[in-house]
């Protein structure tokens, strides 16, 4: 009889450079499993190659649950990578990173979920520095340092005293001390509570709520009108 | 020495050292030799609208009678200011004192008599230098009709248009660039009067004999040479014997001669000047820059800072000393100049103080080794300038802190900070995202609290955003250094302090507009 294995969630880092290396040593908190994938062989890291014959990491990885990151100096090569990956796991979640727009365009055609363009990023990283200091730094504070400061998505399951009401006729931060900057309904995917689109919506049961606030003040307004629940990229823009 | 000679040295020493005389010295210096100087364009402004009042006045004065105040005006006035100005001029242009205190203090180590002989060829010699300089004998023209009223001689008036090249900066780059080609423009004009005179010459001989010829005297030989050869040909004079028109063939040749020359002349020394007076004219317009940003390379991640700043309105200048991302930065619609930013020269040539109009210094070459020596170069020069390098490998990163640049910028750590947020928070990264981007109307501002807004509002309670739709996210306190998140109605706002704010970019506009006006509605 078949013996039956239990599939790992994991990060598949592809490509061995100084990029990789640091993907992998910034997301060790998050997957136990990460591997990494060099199209040459050398001892660092495991070898892969672009046929499309992925059956081992399939037997190895719960795909549908793992995020591969597409980190190959040469975009054709990323791109191809991409396509190969995506023509075969359907719900696989890509991150892909490229030199600039053009490749990103294409990784975006290719089926990454995400791309980062590095000249881009790190152009606009630069121009937020000079142009919004103070902005930049309180962003960077709540995504990239330990602060209290955290941005969650909540969704509304219980009767709230805001149900019926318009977001911003309700005072956030007063009330319940954190600040929504977003809402997700079922008939739009996503808007910003300030848009011309929120406007005209009132709050309902199922609606999803990006918040920002203290970790706190967070938990006990999750506690009071829902549940965290997990991210679905595919409803973001990319 | 002489009592005269010893006078002469004493009042030398005494101006040299008078700070009110350097003083007033050097403002009219800028005044009237500066192009840099901020009052000059109004002092040349004035002097323009008065050259053309004094042509208005020449024509107007030829059919109509005019008030006798505005002749006087003409003549007088407007006479005793070019004088001014051309006394002006002839002081600047030299320091008969700093002449006088060299020539002493050579004496006294060479233990030699001052002579007062000596002291005046010399400062004859570079006073009479500026007098016969073309710009101080237009000058001089220009005065004349104050000394004599006679009707003719008032046509030297006109000379005073000539001193409109003296204001204008594009002529004067005219002429330096002509001056290039000056030893090709001599042997052409010594062709073209060679071949005048003798053309001339001869069709006198060959023409003057003639009762039907209108070419009578050697005057009108001269006058058909010069219409003949520049190829002008008016028809009024021509010669009609066999020999004469047999000189005019060869004036015609050599007139279509000099025409060509003298064009491909003047178009090679301004194609070979090209890149110069491009260059100046970049100069120029970064003199007039207020506050700027001093990008050092234009590759890869610098010219899409360039592109996202600009799109900000902020004002740009561009530095490399490779020529082809310079073009491609001139093509991109910025100010670039050829210079290499690791050396000192290049910010001389600029002419700029750093520390005042350059709002910082990005050092975005995709070489350590180049951003470090860029670095040190603007550090050894200004100690205050704030400097952004981008760095392309961590090893290098104490060099650069080192070298002085106030914040580093590291596209590998920005990668493992994305990679971590991506699968650590992916609603806040894409939140921050779609509130960064340009495209999603909704915007995330910080406004300085200004005197002008402590006026009206000193707390949080006052400040009334919700009515703009604008939701407050926190003070940034510059006192503490710290940020408050969802700031309490009493909180105190102080001179100094950031307001964050997040909403519809338009709401935030008016947010901002209605702070420093308190138009609350």
């Amino acid at each position: 009889m078949k013996k039956l294995v239990e599939k790992k969630e994991a990060a598949l880092i592809f490509g061995y450079n100084e990029y990789s290396l640091e993907i992998a040593k910034n997301i060790s908190f998050k997957y136990k499993n990460i591997e990494v994938f060099s199209l040459e062989k050398n001892e660092d890291s495991s070898h892969f190659d672009l046929s499309d014959d992925w059956s081992e990491l399939e037997n190895k990885f719960d795909m549908d649950n793992s995020v591969a990151f597409c980190v190959l100096q040469d975009d054709a090569t990323n791109i191809f990578l991409t396509l190969s990956l995506r023509a075969t796991f359907k719900n696989l979640n890509i991150i892909a990173f490229c030199k600039n727009k053009e490749g990103a365009n294409k990784l975006t055609l290719a089926g990454a979920n995400k791309v980062i363009p590095l000249v881009q990023t790190t152009a606009a990283m630069i121009s937020d520095m000079l142009r919004k200091p103070i902005v930049t730094k309180v962003m960077h504070g709540i995504l990239y340092e330990k602060s209290d400061l955290k941005i969650a998505q909540i969704r509304v399951e219980k009767e709230a005293s805001f149900i019926g009401k318009y977001p911003f006729e309700v005072n956030w931060g007063e009330d319940f001390g954190i600040i929504v900057l977003s809402i997700m309904q079922d008939d739009i995917s996503s808007s910003f509570i300030y848009s011309s689109k929120a406007k005209h919506k009132a709050i309902k049961n199922g609606d999803i709520l990006i918040v920002v606030g203290y970790d706190n003040d967070i938990i006990e307004f999750e506690s009071l009108i829902g549940s965290r629940c997990e991210v679905n990229w595919g409803d973001w823009s990319r | 020495m002489s009592i005269l000679s010893r006078a002469i040295i004493n009042i030398s020493y005494a101006l040299d050292d008078s700070q009110k005389y350097n003083d007033a010295k050097k403002f009219f210096y800028n005044l009237l030799e500066n192009d840099n100087y901020r009052l000059k364009k109004y002092f040349d402004g004035f002097m323009i609208t008065l050259i053309f009042l004094s042509v208005y006045i020449l024509i107007r004065d030829v059919k109509h009678d005019i008030n006798e105040f505005w002749i006087n005006f003409n003549n007088i006035i407007i006479s005793i200011i070019f004088l001014i100005e051309y006394l002006l001029r002839f002081w600047v242009s030299s320091s008969i004192s700093k002449v006088v205190i060299h020539q002493n203090e050579h004496n006294l180590l060479l233990n030699r008599e001052f002579s007062l002989k000596k002291l005046f060829i010399v400062v004859a010699k570079d006073k009479l230098k500026y007098i016969l300089s073309i710009k101080a004998i237009i000058d001089l023209f220009a005065i004349i009709p104050f000394f004599h009223q006679l009707r003719l001689l008032r046509v030297l008036i006109l000379f005073r248009v000539f001193k409109l090249f003296r204001y204008a900066k594009s002529f004067q780059t005219f002429v330096s660039v002509l001056a290039t080609k000056k030893f090709e423009f001599i042997t052409l004009l010594m062709f073209a009067s060679i071949i005048i005179f003798v053309s001339s010459v001869l069709v006198y001989v060959m023409e003057a004999n003639n009762p039907s010829s209108p070419i009578n005297t050697l005057f009108d030989a001269l006058y058909w040479s010069i219409v003949t050869i520049s190829t002008v040909g008016y028809g009024d004079v021509t010669a009609v014997t066999t020999e004469g028109r047999a000189v005019a063939l060869v004036v015609i040749t050599s007139g279509i001669a000099v025409l060509a020359f003298s064009t491909s002349l003047v178009v090679s020394a301004f194609s070979e000047k090209l890149d110069e007076m491009k260059e100046m004219k970049s100069i120029d317009n970064v003199s007039k820059f207020k506050n700027f940003y001093l990008i050092c390379g234009y590759e890869g991640v610098a010219g899409e800072v360039a592109k996202m700043l600009k799109k900000n309105d902020f004002q740009i200048l561009v530095m490399d000393e490779d020529e082809k991302r310079i073009k491609q930065a001139v093509k991109d619609g910025f100010e670039a100049l050829n210079f290499d930013p690791g050396e000192v020269d290049s910010y001389k040539k600029l002419n700029i103080d750093l520390s005042k109009h350059v709002k910082a210094v990005l050092a975005l070459r995709q070489s350590d080794v180049e951003n470090v020596y860029t670095t040190l170069t603007v550090r050894s020069m200004h100690q205050d300038v704030y400097i952004l390098s981008l760095l392309m490998e961590e090893m290098h990163r104490n060099k650069l802190s080192i070298a002085g640049a106030n914040e580093i910028i590291y596209a590998k750590d920005l990668v493992g900070m994305i990679a971590k947020e991506f699968v650590g928070q992916p609603v806040a990264f894409e939140v921050i995202h779609a509130l960064r981007s340009e495209f999603s109307g909704v915007d995330m501002e910080e406004i300085l609290v200004t005197g002008r807004i402590l006026k009206y509002i000193s707390s949080i309670n006052q400040l009334e955003n919700e009515k703009f739709r604008v939701v407050l996210l926190g003070i940034w306190k510059k006192e503490s250094d710290e940020f408050i998140f969802n700031p309490k109605s009493d909180t105190v706002i102080e001179l100094g302090d950031y307001l964050v704010v997040i909403g519809n970019s338009l709401f935030i506009r008016e947010f901002k507009r209605a702070l420093q006006k308190k138009i609350f509605r």
